[in-house]
Formats: structure tokens, sequence, C-alpha cells
């Protein structure tokens, strides 16, 4: 007993010599409950609670349109968003911000949807007229074709796809009974309630206008919208080659401790030399990880019965996106080891902080249902533009352009890192 | 004969220290000399040779090495000198023969002149035979000799060492003091430190006995002894200088 208390002693004595060390013990994994809770804070919320950006391209200018609108606008799911700069949105408008990532999803309403409405309930009110001996009133051939365009961020998921189907169904069917009930008042029947109407004439009268999902990028034909492979293989090669940090820090602190890197110094006009080496190959190891990370959703997933990772129509593209991605992961390791003296500070904070950064950077929840104050927050993780640079790539079909943001972030951050790495690593004081 | 350093009222002071580690300090090494920079612990000895390979800048002071000042052009001087640190300043986990390969590329040296000299100062070292092993698996006199050679690749002028034999066994450090003579026969300066002052009275031709961070006398060890007529051997002098009081 007297040897056990003897040793818990000391370990304690070791300890408390590292303030920093057991700070970060305690302080990394209560910052990690905080962040995890906001962010986990969504998901458990039903698509219900929670309130999106929804862009709206009115070109009917009718009833059906205005009831959708007022609608949506009085839900609490959608925030309405149908002027850009004091002018009606336009369907060209509408794409444009849904292919650059700002918004999630929109909804087209086509020129003459009203008529196309009015027309259908005045088919319907015409067949039940027939039976009741009323008048008729003008009407003509259903017109294929005439549907509500709705169109999302291939990103968003199908839950939230399916929520606003729901959504925009209920209005339309709300607008369509409200017309047909109109119809009949108009041709002076009493009757003005439709539950007695027989299955097919209901049929007829949605007939009118339907939903379709449209692609954003009509040239691509095998577009694919999010699914647990295209958001499992990016995320979680991203995530994996930002672990990178554990063994570089280890490294960086171990050469110090050991003293190979003394002798490093004393060599002329070593040490940025050694160090970019040392750059260049985890860049390379961290390349080759996501590399591996894609065959996997490529070739082995399909063999589980899971879909095959789609790369868009710019694969190409993932190159540069996956070496900006290792360049940024290795650059915050070499910066953790440069910064922390000791493994015990090093490794949970680079351990943490890649958790709490990937979290923020919707590595475990998409970014589109976290609160409008987190989904800035995330804008400081690295991991938040390597994956929105990854889904621009494979889901949104995008081009350089699309990417080039996305790269630059990741190269500023990795230089900035590297800055201040070089600097704390000069003025650090060495001695034999 | 020429200088091969000058130091010149040196001062370092380190932040948290109630002293300076160097205060004032001046001596100077002859080419050609093998010279022992001797003094009680905490005297200043390896702060000062920090700062003749460039590792700490000095508060104020200047240090000239083979003719040039360390603060003005320092990788120049880092050609030219050699350093064998007190650390084991190796890759562990490397071969010796992979250190040496490694660490004369990062010297700019050619890949026959990294094999040629490495294998000439294994064979003179006594490693030839573990050249393949992994240096952590090495005994502490082995690693020493390998710290040394990782020190002599680029062939360097000035050779300077901080307690080269420290923890060795008597056959390692009979072999260090022997290369070491050989070594400075062949028109090599030497600088090294170390506490076992019978080792500095054998192998070095000037000794400098540094204490509290100031110069306290120099001179070869046979005048310094000569000097004193209470003295018979370097230990004696050197008690005699820095008195009997145990240093922290």
């Amino acid at each position: 007993m007297r040897k056990i208390l003897a040793t818990i002693l000391k370990e304690w004595t070791l300890t408390r010599r590292d303030v920093a060390g057991i700070m970060l013990l305690f302080l990394m994994p209560s910052m990690l409950i905080i962040v995890m809770a906001m962010i986990q804070d969504a998901p458990f919320k039903d698509y219900q609670e929670l309130k999106f950006d929804l862009l709206v391209a009115d070109h009917d200018n009718g009833k059906l349109a205005r009831i959708i609108t007022k609608g949506l606008k009085e839900g609490k799911s959608f925030n309405v968003i149908d002027s850009v700069d004091g002018a009606p949105l336009t369907e060209k408008q509408l794409k444009t911000l849904l292919e650059d990532g700002t918004y999630k999803v929109g909804i087209v309403i086509p020129k003459g949807a009203t008529a196309e409405m009015v027309n259908a309930a005045n088919i319907v009110a015409n067949n039940i007229s027939k039976k009741i001996g009323l008048g008729t009133l003008p009407s003509r051939e259903v017109r294929d074709g005439k549907h509500i365009r709705m169109y999302f961020d291939p990103v968003s998921k199908p839950t939230f796809r399916m929520s606003v189907t729901f959504a925009l169904d209920k209005y339309i069917t709300l607008s369509s009974s409200s017309m047909l009930v109109d119809r009949l008042d108009k041709m002076g029947s009493s009757a003005g309630d439709t539950s007695t109407l027989p299955k097919q004439d209901f049929e007829q009268l949605f007939k009118g206008i339907g939903i379709k999902e449209t692609s954003l990028s009509e040239e691509v034909k095998h577009s694919k919208y999010m699914n647990s492979v295209q958001h499992n293989v990016p995320a979680w090669a991203i995530f994996g080659m930002f672990f990178i940090v554990i063994p570089i820090c280890s490294h960086l602190i171990r050469e110090r401790e050991e003293g190979s890197a003394l002798r490093i110094l004393l060599i002329p006009n070593a040490r940025r030399s050694v160090a970019l080496g040392k750059i260049c190959f985890y860049t390379i190891i961290c390349t080759l990880q996501f590399v591996a990370m894609f065959c996997v959703g490529l070739w082995v997933l399909p063999m589980l019965d899971l879909p095959s990772l789609y790369l868009g129509v710019n694969a190409f593209l993932l190159i540069p996106m996956a070496v900006s991605i290792a360049f940024a992961a290795t650059s915050y390791g070499y910066f953790i080891g440069t910064v922390f003296k000791t493994s015990n500070q090093a490794m949970p904070f680079g351990a943490i902080s890649v958790v709490i950064l990937s979290a923020l950077g919707g590595i475990w929840v998409p970014i589109d249902v976290l609160s409008p104050m987190l989904q800035n927050v995330a804008k400081v993780s690295p991991l938040f533009w390597a994956l929105d640079g990854i889904n621009n790539i494979t889901l949104r079909n995008g081009s350089f352009n699309d990417v080039a943001v996305n790269i630059g972030v990741l190269l500023a951050f990795s230089t900035v890192l590297w800055v201040i790495s070089t600097w704390k690593n000069k003025n650090r004081y060495h001695s034999m | 004969m020429s200088l091969a350093i000058e130091i010149q009222k040196l001062v370092k002071q380190y932040p948290a220290a109630p002293e300076p580690a160097l205060n004032e300090l001046s001596y100077s090494v002859r080419e050609y000399t093998i010279t022992g920079l001797l003094g009680p612990n905490g005297a200043g000895k390896t702060t000062c040779i920090s700062v003749i390979c460039g590792l700490i800048a000095p508060d104020s002071g200047s240090v000239t090495v083979l003719g040039e000042d360390v603060t003005s052009d320092i990788q120049s001087i880092r050609k030219r000198i050699g350093v064998v640190p007190q650390r084991i300043a190796l890759f562990p986990n490397l071969t010796a023969r992979e250190n040496f390969s490694y660490i004369g590329r990062l010297y700019g040296i050619s890949e026959s002149d990294i094999k040629d000299r490495s294998q000439q100062l294994l064979v003179r070292l006594g490693l030839e035979k573990h050249a393949d092993k992994r240096v952590r698996r090495y005994s502490g006199g082995m690693k020493r000799r390998a710290n040394i050679i990782a020190s002599l690749l680029h062939a360097p002028q000035l050779l300077i060492l901080d307690e080269p034999t420290a923890g060795v066994d008597v056959q390692s450090r009979a072999l260090i003091l022997e290369f070491l003579k050989d070594y400075h026969s062949q028109g090599h300066t030497i600088l090294y430190t170390s506490h076992l002052l019978e080792e500095a009275e054998r192998l070095c031709e000037e000794v400098v006995i540094v204490d509290e961070g100031k110069h306290i006398v120099s001179g070869s060890p046979k005048e310094l002894i000569a000097q004193n007529a209470s003295c018979n051997n370097l230990e004696d002098v050197f008690l005699h200088y820095t008195g009997h009081t145990v240093r922290d």
C-alpha cells in the first residue's frame, strides 16, 4: 500500500510540474463537450423544428404561387427568399445561388401554373356538374409538363429533401382544394364540400400541377445527391488525414528530447531544409491516405452493397484539393509539435482539437443543420474548407474556380502555421 | 600561431537565473592546439560552447572563430567546425551508417565521400562491426563514439567537444582520447570540456579554468602546476583556483 501511495505521489509531483499539460487535459475535453453538445443539438431536433432558407422564383404570379409562398412564409420551417436586391428572384439567379452552395433548396413556380390548376379544377367541376345538372366552365385538355420545379444543392441530405417536398405538396393540395371549392361555388353548387368527390376526380385535379425534382447541372446526367458513401468517404478521409498531427508532433518532440534536433541545428543551413523535407514527406503520406480512402469508396464499399463513390465530372481536381488538405494537416501537426514543449501538452491538444475542428467542419453533422452562429464559426475550421471543396468537386460538379477559394484558404491556413512554427523554432532556446 | 577562437568580454544572462552564466569571459584558443575548457558545475562551459557554435546569442561581447565573427556569419563558421554535444545528437532508430549518410548529405558531402569518410572513422573508433545496428541498441560508449564520428564527417578544422568521455567505460575513454590525439596530430584544433582533470592533464596542451562565468587562469598544465608550489597535478591547481565548495 505504501508503495502504491508513494507511486501516486510521485506521479502527481511529475504531473503538476507540467501545468500547461494538466490544464490541457481538463480544458480540451471541456471544450469538446461544449462544441459537440452545440453541434449535435440540431440533429437531435426534428427537421420540422429547424428553419431553413428557401429560394422561391415566382414566374406564375397567380393564386397558386400566392398560396404556396404565403404558406411557406407562415410555416415555421422556412425562411422564404423571393427577391434579390428588391427585384423578384429569377430561375437563373436561383440556380446560381444553389450552385455556389450559398443556399440548399429552391423552388420555381412556372408561368401559367395557376392557369393550369384552374383548368384542372374546371374539368373536375364540369364532371360534377354533369352528374347534378349545373352549367359548365371553360376547360381544355390538361397539358403535361407543368411542374413546380425543385432544385436542391446536391450536398443536402435525403431527409431534408423529403421534408421540403412534403411541405410543398401540402400547399399544392391546399391550393387545389381551395380552387375547386371556388369553381363549384361559381357554378352555384351548394356542395362546397369536396369530401364526397370520387377518387378519379381528385387525381384529375392534381394532374394540373405537380412537383418535379430537377438537377442543377443539366449537362451532367450522372450527378449524385448526398448519400452515406458520398458523405462518409471524404469526411472520414479528411479526419484521418488530420490525425497525422499525432505522429508529427510526437516525432518532433521526441527529436528535441532525444537530441537529434540539436544535430540539425549544428549543421549549416540545414534547419529550413529539414523542416521542408518533413512537411513534404508527411504531405505525401497524407495524400496517399486520401487516395487509399477514396479507393475504398470506389471499389470496396460497392462490394458491401453500398453505393459507389461518385467523383464528379472534374475528378482530376481532387488531386490539388487532396494535396492542399494534406499540406494543411501536416502544417497543423508541425505547428503543434513546435509550439508545445512536452508530449503531455501536445497529444491531448492535438487529438482533441482535431475532433473539435472536425465537428465544426461538418464531418460529424452536416453544416446546414447548425445554427447560423455555428455555421459562421465552422469557417475557422480547415476541415470545413476541405469537405466543402470535395463536395464542390464530387457533388456539385464544380470547376477549378469553384474550389479555388477552398484551396486558397487551406494554403493560407498552412502558410500562417508554417510561419508561426518557423518563428517559434528560430526563437526557441537551444543549448547543448 | 594565429587564434582559432577569440572570446572578448562575453556576457550571457539567462532570464530566470540570479547570476549571469557568462560574466565578461575572455580567453583564446590557439590554432593547432588541444585546449581544455575546465570549470566546476555551472561555471559556464556549456553556455560558452553554445555561444561559439551559434546556438545562443550573447548579451554582449564578441566571439571570433577561425577569423569570423559568430554573430555575422555563423553558417560559414559551422561549415568549418565540428561540435560534439554532451547529449547523443543522433537518430536512435537509424543505424550508425544511416545516421552518417543523412548527416553527411545535410552537410552537402558527396555520397562517395560520405561512404569513405564514415567507413574510415567507423574503423578508427571501433564501430565498423556495429555500423548497421540501430544506435538505440548501442552501449553508452558506442553512442559517444558514434556521436564523435557524426561531427567529423565534414572534416572540420576545429573540433569542439563537450564532455566527450562522460559516462563511458575505461576502454572507450582510452580509444576516444587516443583518437583525439591522433586527430590533433593531423593539424586540427580541439577545444574540449571535461570534469576529468587527469584526462585533461594528459591530453591538453593548454587549459582554461573558468568559474562563475569568468576566466580564472589559463596556460599549459605543466606551467600551471609549476606556478603553484603546493600543487602536484592539474586537479590540485583546479581546486586551488576554484575552491573546495560544492557547486549546485
